[in-house]
């Protein structure tokens, strides 16, 4: 496969992961607005949205206030913020137009409507009423997009390109996520497990879709720190995982190693990040700050990165 | 004007059944289908872009779903006359980079050839495999009568829109299965398989196993590029850019996943110029550095070869008629437009005479840009014209405003007749040639008009060949 293709795939599933866990904490966001809350304010929780993608030093630049409108206009459609989600889908078409003969008919229709369905809603002048219908268009989009790969694409390292992309981007927006929450929610040791903890731990797992999973995983609504990082962290039935997300990478990994019959750093270094997880409680996390394992974990992470990109994109073996 | 459905107040023989089951559609079935055939060219993507307009760099290519019939008798005519120009083109290419006898001949004025931006002096004495410069012809035709197919011009360096023939084929299957049932056409859809082999059959001389074979384009944003991961797609080789490929010691590679893999053939959809920074353009970012090094050493075939584009010249055109007497000795079986060349004092002063009555053109222009068509230009437009003439007359050629044929559209709720013409795809490998029955019909949407470019709001019909 010409390197040139794996790297636009890598990106492509990129950009669609991306795109849903805007998506997803728009509707975390949404939640927020339509609740009392009166504990905060919603100004932390958009703060940490914007922060937790990466974009908050943008937002700021251009729109000064926090205005629920604003963001999600910034999130939804604003071409200047690179993770929106229009900028998503946007890069993903390219990305995959470029790589058009490696996916089927049916992968690039899928990504090509919701590139053509989306656009329209652009034209239409954005209005708050309309977001939920907004959130349950991309989410379906992104799901079409998923299944179709799934279904009609041959499991070769292409596929394997493409997993590794969609984990890659979900291990390090999961990662940043906590990073950011775990900073807004300690701002001194008594608040920890305190009513506040118990509301925005709720949100956190709404976020990323494992609101109903913590329950089946620990049989309990009651919220412990341990817990959440356990299930966030650590725990591999949770497909949001970092745990589960590297587990996928480390497995798409070792087929292109058996595929192309030829070591990789790439897989050794999934390997070890992998294992580092595995040996890891979530006690023992929090005795080691979570913010420095963090970043430890993300430092990994764009070690893996160098040398995916120097083996398989630019072909220094 | 001749009107390819009714003749002397009948329907002709091969279009009655297509008028009996699409002559009276009630306009909402024909709202809905049109409709549909909208909604899957959306989906696949079938686009092209406009390089003038920035923000709608994809448009949707207008089709319509009428199609055009040509019975067995007229395509064998169309078939017979284009292999024996594409023959002749080969030929002509292959004399001109070597001896030149038609030089000698005195048949063509030296200077056309020589001074002309097409011609690459660094091919000269160079032999391509199999002595095949142009493996891919693409020739628009027009027709005036009953009998009157002619020529309108050549595209030899890299002709579109085959693509096009092949999507619009599903388009109507999808939409008219019952009609296609009904009427024989002839098949479309082996074109790729046909082109892979025409391509393989031209493998360099150092290549002894079966060819790595690769397409070069410039990148989504060239108004074709559509039609690149088309082909690339159904042929199942790799859609590769510049930057994909490299040349080391003489041989071209691309980067893969697994290092670098050998190419042998490289089916190029871009221009001479933007091949190779140090043997053409230097400020060319898209080239490959060493490729035309590779290429004269045998160890890379580029189709069609550098300096094929001679032959599209619309001065050399005119030529065409006597090139196929001089290579083939046969009389051509297709017509020549008539054609004025401005750089013939005679002939200049005609054109500059008769201006309104004719089509001016540039030697080197295409897709409609550049022309000027006589009888409904501006004043303004045609003393530009007649002064671009006068300062620069070898870039300028005339021809007839002709009456192209008609075929209906579907216009809202009724059948309108529009102007078309016709573009078949003839291939030439290693002692054989191919053309696929069937071709791309271009269509002038606006009423009257005679410009059938996508560009300048032309669209295209399927082109059914009937089995014989």
């Amino acid at each position: 496969m010409l390197s040139r293709t794996a790297e636009n795939l890598f990106w492509f599933s990129r950009y669609i992961e991306r795109a849903d866990a805007t998506i997803r904490l728009l509707e975390v966001g949404y939640r927020m607005s339509v609740m009392p809350n009166t504990l905060q304010g919603y100004r932390n929780e958009w703060e940490a949205i914007l922060e937790s993608i990466g974009s908050k030093a943008e937002y700021i630049e251009k729109n000064q206030i926090f205005e629920r409108k604003k963001i999600e206009f910034f999130l939804l459609f604003d071409k200047r913020n690179h993770s929106s989600v229009i900028n998503c889908i946007t890069k993903a078409r390219e990305n995959i137009r470029l790589a058009r003969t490696a996916v089927t008919l049916e992968v690039w229709n899928a990504i090509n409507s919701s590139f053509h369905e989306f656009s329209e809603l652009i034209n239409a002048k954005y209005n708050p009423k309309n977001l939920l219908e907004i959130i349950d268009i991309v989410k379906r989009q992104v799901n079409t997009i998923r299944g179709t790969i799934l279904n009609t694409q041959l499991l070769n390292d292409g596929y394997d390109f493409l997993t590794i992309g969609t984990y890659f981007e979900r291990a390090d927006f999961t990662a940043r996520l906590i990073d950011v929450k775990y900073y807004i929610l300690l701002p001194s040791s008594e608040d920890v497990g305190s009513q506040n903890d118990q509301f925005q731990w709720g949100m956190l797992l709404r976020s990323i879709s494992s609101y109903r999973a913590y329950n089946w995983a620990y049989g309990t609504n009651e919220y412990s720190y341990t817990k959440i990082i356990d299930l966030l962290i650590l725990n591999t039935d949770c497909p949001r995982s970092l745990a589960f997300s590297v587990g996928k990478i480390s497995e798409h990994f070792h087929s292109l190693v058996n595929l192309y019959n030829h070591s990789s750093k790439a897989h050794n270094q999934a390997k070890d990040i992998s294992k580092k997880l595995k040996n890891k409680t979530a006690e023992a996390i929090t005795e080691y700050g979570l913010h420095e394992f963090l970043l430890n974990f993300l430092d990994d992470m764009n070690d893996l990165y160098d040398f995916l990109n120097q083996k398989y994109f630019r072909g220094i073996q | 004007m001749f009107n390819e459905v009714y003749h002397n107040q009948k329907i002709r023989k091969h279009y009655q059944q297509l008028i009996s089951a699409m002559g009276n559609l009630p306009s909402d079935v024909i709202r809905k289908k049109k409709q549909e055939a909208e909604e899957t060219i959306r989906n696949i993507g079938i686009t092209f872009s406009v390089y003038s307009d920035l923000d709608a760099r994809e448009r949707l290519i207008p089709f319509d779903m009428f199609p055009r019939i040509i019975s067995s008798a007229e395509w064998k005519k169309i078939n017979d006359g284009i292999v024996q120009r594409a023959l002749a083109i080969n030929a002509f290419l292959r004399d001109i980079y070597h001896t030149g006898e038609i030089l000698r001949a005195g048949i063509i004025p030296k200077e056309l050839v020589y001074q002309n931006p097409a011609f690459d002096v660094k091919m000269i004495g160079f032999d391509v495999p199999h002595h095949i410069y142009a493996p891919i012809i693409g020739s628009d035709i027009v027709r005036t009568s009953k009998e009157g197919f002619s020529v309108l011009e050549d595209n030899c360096r890299i002709p579109s829109g085959v693509s096009y023939m092949i999507e619009n084929r599903e388009i109507m299957m999808r939409m008219f299965p019952e009609i296609l049932q009904q009427i024989k056409v002839e098949g479309v859809d082996s074109y790729p398989q046909h082109l892979l082999n025409t391509l393989c059959s031209l493998k360099p001389k150092n290549c002894y196993g079966e060819p790595n074979v690769v397409l070069l384009t410039p990148g989504p944003m060239n108004s074709a590029y559509y039609e690149h991961s088309y082909l690339a797609d159904t042929m199942g080789i790799e859609l590769v850019q510049g930057t994909d490929l490299f040349v080391d010691d003489g041989i071209t590679y691309m980067m893969t996943t697994t290092g670098p893999k050998r190419v042998d053939i490289i089916y190029r959809r871009i221009d001479d110029k933007f091949l190779d920074p140090l043997s053409y353009d230097n400020s060319s970012l898209i080239g490959i550095p060493g490729l035309f090094n590779s290429y004269k050493s045998h160890n890379l075939s580029i189709l069609s070869a550098p300096g094929s584009g001679l032959a599209d010249d619309k001065a050399i055109y005119s030529y065409m008629p006597d090139i196929i007497r001089f290579y083939q000795g046969e009389s051509p079986i297709l017509d020549n437009i008539c054609t004025w060349r401005c750089h013939i004092e005679d002939e200049r002063k005609y054109v500059l005479d008769n201006i309104t009555k004719l089509v001016v053109k540039e030697v080197h222009g295409a897709g409609g840009y550049g022309m000027l068509i006589g009888d409904r230009a501006s004043k303004n437009n045609i003393n530009k014209f007649k002064n671009k003439i006068k300062n620069n007359p070898s870039n300028y050629i005339a021809q007839p405003i002709l009456n192209l044929s008609t075929v209906p559209i579907f216009n809202k709720s009724s059948l309108e007749q529009r102007h078309v013409d016709f573009r078949p795809f003839c291939l030439v490998g290693q002692n054989f040639t191919k053309l696929v029955s069937g071709g791309l019909t271009r269509v002038a949407l606006k009423k009257g008009s005679l410009v059938v470019n996508s560009s300048q709001g032309g669209g295209v019909k399927d082109t059914w060949v009937l089995a014989e």
